[in-house]
């Protein structure tokens, strides 16, 4: 049954690929409407299939080809697998009912169907990662993964800021595939080997290279700072179904790879956990922190994934660390909470990814200083932004909640059984991890506040109106399942055979409907139903003006300057003057400007490093013909003396 | 869930309710006399919500449903919290009630819905409240879970009815830990509470208010709702301090004898606690905005102290 409900799944995709890559020259709705159609159909086909293998428990492999001996392309759907791919089937299948009607607002006429078919190709690489039996298969389709998002990115290539993303996230995805190459090569030359399978000779001193290559290649992918810097780029220039495939999808495939290879090939050391974990923290707490700074909405959501992925790296970097000091059930309900928040993070961020991608089409612009008073105008699009926002900031009894509270309680049940300078590690890791829960609530507040509430701050935000039906089935179905994941957490580790020691979040769900119910109908039925509407007080002018509406600026203003040290400004002040003197003050201009502190002390020093090594190296190629007979008169010469020391 | 844990539910957030409004207008009779007033009846809060349910609301022609239903929600948060902290009886916990962390998230889920009501009405009093209310509990958070994973660790559980359990069994459970964690928690009462020298409950200038800022552009039932709900984190946050520290009286068994004089024993010492931050409020004034972090990094140095004394120990 699973082999069949793969291979068709997988055929389905295909022709969903190929169908609108045949038309491509003339823009038809019809062929996106059979592409996307695939997408939905191979996703329900993938969601029934990985749910038998979760719940079954028994593996399923299934034989592609043997091209060489030692090469094998073989798939594999074992439980951790076919978890995976429940989240990118379920994802994409979402993305594909919301695309049916996006895509048509795009600009871009034959182009479209070339989207819809690279969609697929994407999804395809994205589950076949997932399902990879041997490295050989897996690093191929990491690429094919690497290069089919690269066209999805570079879809309005004609803008130069969509360019420049394009460029960047390019160099960034091919950094990854390099260390995962390398990683997989050196893992070869370790065991000899190219299965996914644990490592016999543990002693081999290629080991330890091999991991921390993975690592960089995984980190890389999945935005680990200092690796970060792609995603808010990337994110705000692709159309918005991609956005949430990229950040939903995509990232989670990295975090897969991490979990596989610590899993099934690594015996992972205490310290590895420690990196990890490290790792994790770094990049949740400065996540949030940027979001906070940003106003772009989309650049805010690439931020926000960024800290979500590194609470997904505490989860796994706790669990290895759990599990080198021997304690296997914490570890296992700390990993349980990495995979768990995996999910959460796929289905609460793609649905806000897609909500804004709405919001970003009713208002046409990205900055959130220029929307306001959409909840109002969208009162779909505002719950199911709403939804996702409650969600990502963990409230309960939603999912988001219950995966970070899984991580929380596996730390606080830790620290009395681990010795003290592992138990200094988790407080400090605790506080800073509390500290990013709570800023994703002040970050999430100030976007839903700036974007849904109040006035509208623009003519276009004035005049927005409701999107069609199925850009608000699409995302509805995530908000079901934030709200259903969260409610009935307990009850789904029970089914999948995990007694977990946490709250019943349907007891606390029905408590808090049950109390919000009884305050309601004891007010509605005790207290007088008056009611007026009248202005808001303006502290004596006349009408209220958006103007004099609190920004997302001011909002995050406080944090902004408690964190000061974090964003570090950079003062510009330049001056002309008429004489020599400096007397007589012509023009000048000055400003604050925050540092973007990777880009400027990081990517740009590397960048220009490797700039002038090439230009160096260059220099060697000069195209004169004389030159070049020179190096070949060298090169025999070197040869001759070589062989005759060897000799 | 069994008919003893219902009956609990019922008494505990019915007695919450019941005693939350005293305590507030304790604390302004406190700081009154210490200012050579004569203050308001100790009855005084209970009069004022009555007339605010009475009178009509007031909506602004900018808000949302968010203004509807954002009283009503986070009242019925406050009041699921409530559940998670007995006041005089403590019953078996079910279904993972009284988990410590779900307690701190629930205050979570009420202050997201109050930061939203003060954006909503578009006024820049509400935004200015919003806007601090959850930069300060931002800086706040990893002090209060440094200060429950304190208590976690001394009391080798995750949940508030074990703590209590066996904080009520031991004799004299006042250890110079306790006493340092009790420090750090009436830090935290002050500071999820909105009292001087955080913010001030009595003033409506706009460069101090935060809490009174979000709640600004409510009226009649929806005002008295908030109000409520602020009174009765400020009882549940003082009972989980009294009943930690001060456990005496707590009964882990049901009679109704028992938990009324346990009931009375509790309402006398959460009126002392109150008192005292009465006393604690008239004896220092309105900290500025930017110097409150310094505060929590003190009340963050008394946690780890805790922990160092504790994990060494």
């Amino acid at each position: 049954m699973v082999p069949f409900l793969l291979s068709a799944a997988l055929l389905v995709l295909v022709i969903g690929i190929l169908a609108p890559l045949a038309a491509a020259g003339r823009d038809m709705r019809s062929v996106r409407i059979l592409s996307l159609a695939c997408t939905a159909l191979s996703s329900l086909a993938l969601a029934a299939a990985s749910l038998i293998v979760l719940l079954d428990g028994d593996p399923v492999t299934i034989f592609l080809c043997q091209p060489t001996p030692a090469i094998g392309i073989v798939f594999s759907l074992d439980r951790l697998a076919a978890f995976f791919t429940l989240l990118i089937a379920g994802i994409s299948g979402c993305v594909a009912v919301y695309s049916v009607e996006y895509f048509d607002h795009l600009s871009g006429n034959g182009r479209r169907n070339v989207l819809c078919g690279a969609m697929n190709l994407f999804i395809l690489a994205m589950v076949l990662v997932v399902a990879s039996a041997t490295t050989v298969s897996f690093v191929f389709f990491w690429e094919l993964m690497a290069a089919s998002s690269f066209f999805l990115v570079m879809y309005e290539y004609a803008n130069g800021e969509t360019r420049r993303a394009g460029v960047f996230y390019f160099i960034m995805t091919q950094l990854s595939t390099l260390f995962v190459f390398l990683g997989i090569i050196a893992l070869f030359a370790g065991t000899g080997s190219f299965a996914i399978s644990p490592i016999i000779l543990s002693s081999s001193p290629l080991i330890l290279p091999a991991f921390l290559a993975l690592f960089t290649g995984f980190s890389i992918k999945a935005g680990i700072i200092p690796f970060h810097k792609w995603l808010p780029y990337a994110h705000p220039a692709s159309p918005s179904p991609i956005s949430a495939l990229m950040s939903g999808v995509m990232l989670k495939v990295a975090v897969y790879g991490l979990i596989r290879f610590l899993l099934d090939v690594f015996a992972p050391e205490f310290w590895w956990g420690v990196l990890i974990l490290a790792a994790g923290t770094v990049s949740a707490v400065l996540g949030i922190i940027y979001a906070l700074k940003e106003h772009d909405i989309k650049g805010m959501l690439a931020c926000s994934s960024i800290e979500n992925v590194g609470i997904i790296f505490i989860g796994i970097g706790l669990s290895v660390i759990l599990n080198a000091l021997n304690l296997p059930a914490l570890a296992t309900l700390s990993l349980l909470g990495a995979l768990f928040h995996s999910l959460n993070h796929a289905l609460f961020k793609s649905l806000l990814f897609l909500s804004s991608g709405s919001v970003v089409h009713a208002t046409h612009t990205r900055d959130i200083e220029h929307m306001g008073g959409l909840a109002r105008r969208m009162p779909y699009t505002s719950a199911l932004f709403f939804i996702g926002a409650a969600a990502i900031a963990a409230l309960p009894p939603l999912n988001g909640f219950v995966s970070e509270l899984m991580i929380f309680v596996a730390m606080f049940s830790s620290i009395p059984l681990v010795d003290p300078f592992v138990k200094v590690l988790l407080f400090v890791t605790l506080a800073l991890f509390a500290l990013t829960s709570a800023l994703s609530a002040a970050c999430f507040v100030k976007a839903f506040g700036s974007v849904f509430l109040a006035l509208p701050r623009s003519p276009e935000s004035e005049d927005a109106t409701e999107v069609s039906s199925l850009m608000i089935v699409g995302p509805a179905i995530l908000a079901a399942g934030c709200i259903i994941l969260g409610i009935f957490s307990f009850q789904i580790f029970s089914l999948a055979g995990f007694n977990l020691p946490l709250p019943d979040m349907f007891l606390v769900g029905v408590l808090l409907c049950g109390t919000t119910v009884l305050v309601y109908g004891f007010l509605y039925f005790t207290t007088p139903h008056a009611h007026r509407v009248s202005p808001t007080w303006g502290c004596g002018a006349s009408a209220q003006k958006p103007g004099s509406e609190y920004t997302g600026f001011g909002f995050s203003e406080p944090i902004v300057t408690i964190f000061s040290s974090v964003y570090r400004t950079k003062k510009k002040n330049v001056r002309h003057f008429y004489d020599a003197k400096e007397c007589l003050f012509s023009d000048g201009i000055a400003g604050i400007d925050l540092i973007k502190v990777f880009e400027e002390y990081l990517y740009i020093p590397i960048a220009k490093a490797a700039c002038r090594t090439s230009a160096a190296i260059a220099r060697f190629q000069n195209g004169c013909l004389d030159t070049y007979l020179l190096y070949v008169f060298v090169t025999v010469v070197a040869i001759i003396v070589f062989l005759g020391w060897s000799a | 869930m069994n008919g003893e844990f219902v009956a609990y539910c019922v008494i505990n957030a019915l007695a919450v309710l019941a005693i939350a409004p005293l305590y507030m207008s304790l604390i302004k009779k406190v700081k009154a006399w210490t200012q050579g007033r004569q203050g308001p009846s100790p009855f005084q809060t209970y009069a004022n919500l009555a007339k605010l349910f009475r009178k009509e609301v007031i909506y602004s022609p900018n808000s949302s449903r968010v203004t509807r239903v954002a009283p009503s929600i986070t009242l019925a948060a406050i009041l699921v919290a409530a559940l998670f902290v007995p006041l005089a009886y403590v019953p078996a916990p079910v279904g993972g009630i009284g988990n410590i962390i779900l307690f701190l998230y629930l205050f979570a889920l009420a202050r997201f819905f109050m930061a939203l009501t003060g954006l909503d009405a578009g006024s820049p009093f509400g935004g200015m409240g919003s806007s601090r209310e959850m930069s300060l509990a931002a800086v706040i958070e990893p002090v209060t879970i440094i200060v429950f994973a304190a208590l976690a660790f001394v009391f080798a559980s995750l949940n508030i009815f074990d703590m209590f359990v066996i904080s009520a069994a031991s004799a004299f459970p006042v250890t110079p830990t306790l006493i340092l964690l009790a420090i750090s928690l009436f830090i935290i009462l002050i500071v999820e509470t909105a009292r001087i020298p955080i913010d001030n409950p009595e003033t409506h200038l706009e460069l101090t208010m935060i809490h009174e800022g979000m709640i600004l552009e409510l009226s009649g039932k929806n005002l008295a709702l908030m109000e409520l709900a602020a009174a009765v984190k400020f009882t549940v946050l003082s009972a989980l301090l009294i009943n930690l520290v001060l456990p005496f009286g707590l009964v882990t068994t049901f009679s109704v004898a028992g938990v009324l004089a346990a009931l009375l024993l509790f309402l006398i010492k959460g009126a002392v606690l109150s008192g005292i931050v009465g006393i604690f409020e008239s004896s220092m004034a309105k900290m500025r905005f930017f110097r409150l972090p310094s505060l929590f990094v003190m009340a963050f140095f008394f946690s780890t102290l805790t922990i160092i004394i504790e994990v060494f120990a």
